[in-house]
């Protein structure tokens, strides 16, 4: 049996890496550990939301490049409102760019955030410049006067030279390495709609909203214009339409196929062998797992000192355990006039509680009052994103932890939701430990790797593989811990498919 | 454990120090590793010439000596040595360098293989925190056995007598064996003299008795302590390299660039490309075609010692400098090391001139010497090498 190049693993950035090779014309195996594709967004029984469950940095370029339709998804994409829990007071509706009191009235600050948003989305698009070009010719760190000058003449070339000023120019270089507390607080007073930003600016990072590099994350996850949507049939939806454009492409898709080593003749990809024993070979390997992993699996010794010791302090500490909660009747949001579906309700009445949420993590401890994006689905369904809760949890991830987790979390929503906390019927509890051992994600982090400015650009996973390449020769990374980063976008796997590409012209 | 066992002590005493003390005429001591270390006992062309013509008795226990034990160390090792380790039989030392992941010398050593699962490495610099690196995801246990081991290295002609006299019989060593004479006395026929010569491992605590062993021994054979100048006389005529003065360790330089490839450094046949990876390869191919510099073993034209003199091609461009050199008394030359720039150091070096500082009854002046390069060490006696050993 040999191939061309094989994928390991069918998470979005694998089956993304798989359609890009096969249509440049390679013979492309992919191969899943797993009974089902996804990774961190394949959906539970229902196809609806196990673990990721909004959409909003899908990248229209991948959608192309893998050939599907020009212009729209094949599955249709509702856009979601944002409800700012306000614990004392009206709730703050937000639909685009628009933020409203749920009864109706207008926010006071509704022209500020309208401007802070506008301006994030406007750098937002100079970061997707850099996410589709590729880390190229950023050798320095991202936190240096000199390498941000190179990210900006980049975003800038990435952007046909989109015309800003010189002095927002400055704002946008000061901003970056800062702290999204800071940049919020600076344009909006603290409260439900300051809360909510912070709680994106952080979702999936072992970081505070003061923590520097903050408003970075918070920049990238609008780097599609930051519209949050859900999927008309779920995740399930999204999976099978990605699965399909690799199936066209010709991509050999084979599920519960775990690599267990990738074998090499001298310091070049000759095979992988599957955890069944049967040896596939190929001259290419393209891992979506973690660099680590990716790099036990070859073999310590197939990397330099260095780049061993970079893999091993790569940053990588999960903090976001998923809950899906299914109710035994409705339940509506108090104090919300319409009744919206599906809606994103964000509790984070104030920056100041997401950063006081963060605290315990770094005493690996969870959050007594934790941050929590809440889909409500369906009335009767329920898909919650709830932070902190530390993979390396002090005593470790018991069925007593999560139970305390869950109550925690019930009794956080239940002023919003009357009712809630008699009407669960089924609460499971995905904690990220137990999102590590499923899918591999290393620390059962979101992005593979924390997204901070030293894990950036050519710096991400690690200095000296921030363009795919991961040493041996053959061997790329082509998931969430390559650059971009993580999210439902697809953009690592793409690039890292054109990097393979281009070694083999 | 703190490397100064006496808060009131800067230098620490080595394992012989009473007998060093004892035997030290000049009182002149260097840090060598902290340890107070005699840079001549008496004078240097004394201890030269017994390390020469006769026998001489060193202590180099300050060395850095690390275990390597463990079913995975020959792999581990393998992976952070640029020659192929695997090629070193059991009981025979390896002389070896290890570079960065940028092909850089680290520094150079001895590895000992004891078993395919127990080496131990001796070096110059300290490279514990290195070795841990390395031994990540190698099943292979470290230990620093720099303060456990002591060594003497004994050189010179009449050192197989000596260690005869002594009752140990090492007629069957050939260059870079070693074997156990006694219990937990190890010898290996090596050394940094390029001459007929031994070193001597031990436990710390039995150094003092296995060195009154062996001066007792060497008596009639003419043995001398000697410090560590004469063994600088020794290793150049050798043409060996010093860390620290011929090459700057990779990882002890801040300034970019400073380090030196093996194929700058002469070491091309140290490295084995074709052995799978190592650290540093992936660097090497592409430097081993594209040397910056290479040092040159040269015979200097005139008597003065030319370290530190700036080099220049057709006596106008500045194109490298040397970094030892010594009028060698057995070689009968003025020589040295020297670091040429490419493409100067190119086929046919020519027309390369050191500038000479000389002082003369107070009146400095400079002098253009001639640089004639030398293939080969500058002095290799065949006796280096006879199996079994003259006794003089
Ligand atoms: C709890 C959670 C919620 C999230 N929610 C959202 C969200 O709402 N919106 C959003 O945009 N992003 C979300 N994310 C982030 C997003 O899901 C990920 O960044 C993205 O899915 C990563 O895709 P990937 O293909 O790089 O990796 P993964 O999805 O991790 O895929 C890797 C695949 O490789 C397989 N694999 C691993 N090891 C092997 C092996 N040895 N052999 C074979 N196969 C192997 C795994 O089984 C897996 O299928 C969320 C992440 C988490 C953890």
């Amino acid at each position: 049996m040999s191939f061309d190049a094989v994928i390991i693993g069918g998470g979005i950035n694998g089956l993304v890496a798989a359609s890009v090779l096969a249509r440049g014309g390679k013979k492309v195996c992919l191969l899943e550990q797993s009974g089902h594709l996804g990774g961190l967004a394949a959906p539970g029984p229902d196809g609806g939301a196990r673990m990721a469950h909004l959409l909003y940095n899908l990248s229209p370029l991948v959608r192309r490049e893998i050939g599907m339709d020009a212009h729209k998804w094949p599955f249709k994409l509702t856009p979601v409102s944002t409800v700012a829990l306000n614990p004392d007071g009206p709730h703050v509706v937000i639909r685009g760019q628009k933020a409203q009191l749920a009864d109706g009235s207008a926010h006071p600050e509704a022209e500020a955030y309208r401007q802070l948003n506008g301006q994030l989305i406007r750098y937002a698009d100079i970061l997707r410049g850099l996410a589709e070009g590729g880390p190229l010719g950023i050798e320095g760190r991202l936190s240096s006067i000199s390498g941000l000058k190179e990210l900006w003449r980049l975003g800038r070339i990435g952007r046909k030279l989109k015309r800003i000023d010189k002095s927002e120019m400055r704002r946008f270089l000061q901003m970056l390495l800062s702290n999204a507390y800071d940049l919020i607080l600076d344009d909006l007073k603290d409260g439900p709609l300051a809360g909510m930003m912070a709680a994106d600016a952080v979702r999936g990072g072992f970081a505070g909203p003061r923590s520097p590099g903050t408003v970075f994350s918070l920049i990238y996850r609008m780097g599609h214009g930051g519209e949050v949507t859900w999927p008309e049939g779920g995740m399930g939806a999204v999976v099978t339409a990605f699965e399909g454009a690799a199936q066209k492409a010709g991509v050999d898709i084979r599920l519960n196929a775990g690599v267990a080593r990738i074998l090499l003749a001298g310091d070049r990809v000759r095979a992988v062998e599957t955890t069944g024993g049967d040896v596939i070979e190929t001259k290419t390997v393209l891992s979506s797992t973690g660099a680590l992993r990716t790099a036990h699996m070859a073999g310590v010794d197939a990397f330099d000192i260095e780049a061993a010791r970079r893999l091993r302090n790569i940053r990588v500490k999960g903090t976001v355990a998923k809950i899906n909660l299914t109710l035994t009747k409705p339940v509506s949001v108090a104090g919300l006039t319409d009744d919206m579906c599906p809606a994103r309700l964000v509790l984070a009445p104030t920056a100041e509680y997401v950063e006081r949420a963060f605290n315990p993590a770094k005493y690996r401890q969870m959050s007594e009052a934790p941050v929590i994006e809440a889909l409500r689905i369906d009335a009767q369904t329920f898909s919650l994103m709830v932070q902190y809760a530390p993979v390396d949890l002090d005593g470790g991830w018991t069925d007593a932890a999560k139970d305390k987790l869950r109550a925690v979390t019930l009794s956080a929503l239940a002023p919003y939701l009357p009712g809630l906390e008699d009407a669960v019927a089924q609460a499971e509890v995905i904690t990220p430990d137990q999102i590590e051992a499923e899918t591999g994600a290393p620390g059962g982090h979101w992005h593979h790797a924390e997204m901070a400015l030293d894990q950036l650009l050519t710096l991400r996973p690690a200095n000296g593989m921030g363009r795919y390449a991961m040493g041996p020769e053959g061997l790329y990374l082509c998931g969430a811990g390559a650059h971009p980063g993580g999210d439902l976008m697809g953009l690592a796997g793409r690039n890292a498919a054109r990097a393979a590409l281009e070694v083999g012209k | 454990m703190s490397l100064f066992v006496d808060p009131k002590l800067g230098l620490i005493d080595g394992p012989v120090q009473p007998r060093l003390e004892a035997q030290s005429r000049a009182k002149s001591w260097y840090d060598w590793a902290g340890y107070a270390a005699p840079a001549v006992l008496d004078t240097v062309e004394f201890e030269y010439f017994a390390l020469r013509n006769q026998a001489s008795l060193f202590d180099v226990s300050p060395m850095h000596k690390y275990r390597i034990r463990g079913p995975q160390a020959q792999a581990m090792l393998n992976r952070m040595m640029t020659r192929d380790i695997t090629k070193i039989g059991t009981n025979r030392v390896g002389y070896t360098l290890w570079c960065d992941e940028e092909g850089m010398v680290i520094d150079d050593g001895t590895l000992f293989r004891f078993a395919d699962d127990d080496w131990r490495l001796c070096c110059q610099e300290q490279m514990l925190t290195w070795l841990l690196d390395a031994a990540w995801g190698f099943d292979v246990e470290i230990t620093d056995e720099s303060k456990e081991v002591a060594g003497f290295a004994l050189q010179g002609p009449s050192t197989f007598a000596v260690l005869e006299s002594a009752g140990w019989d090492v007629s069957a060593l050939r260059p870079f064996d070693m074997a156990e004479v006694a219990p937990g006395i190890l010898i290996s026929r090596t050394g940094f003299t390029g001459d007929l010569g031994y070193e001597i491992w031990m436990p710390w605590d039995d150094a003092l008795a296995v060195w009154d062993k062996i001066w007792a021994a060497g008596d009639l054979w003419g043995l001398r302590a000697i410090g560590y100048e004469a063994v600088d006389y020794a290793r150049l005529e050798a043409g060996f390299l010093t860390a620290g003065v011929d090459f700057q360790p990779a990882r002890g330089t801040e300034r970019l660039h400073r380090g030196l490839t093996p194929y700058e450094l002469g070491f091309g046949r140290l490295v084995h490309l074709d052995k799978g990876h190592f650290n540093g390869r992936r660097a090497l191919l592409k430097a081993k075609d594209a040397p910056r510099s290479v040092v040159m073993k040269v015979d200097v034209e005139g008597f003065k010692p030319a370290k530190g003199a700036l080099i220049y091609h057709r006596k106008k461009r500045e194109v490298g400098h040397i970094t030892s050199g010594l009028w060698s008394p057995t070689a009968k030359r003025n020589i040295a090391l020297a670091h040429v720039q490419m493409p100067w150091a190119g086929k046919r070096p020519s027309d390369l001139w050191a500038e000479i500082y000389t002082l003369e009854e107070g009146k400095w002046d400079t002098r253009m010497a001639r640089l004639t390069p030398i293939q080969g060490a500058f002095f290799a006696p065949p006796r280096a090498r006879a199996t079994p050993p003259a006794r003089i």
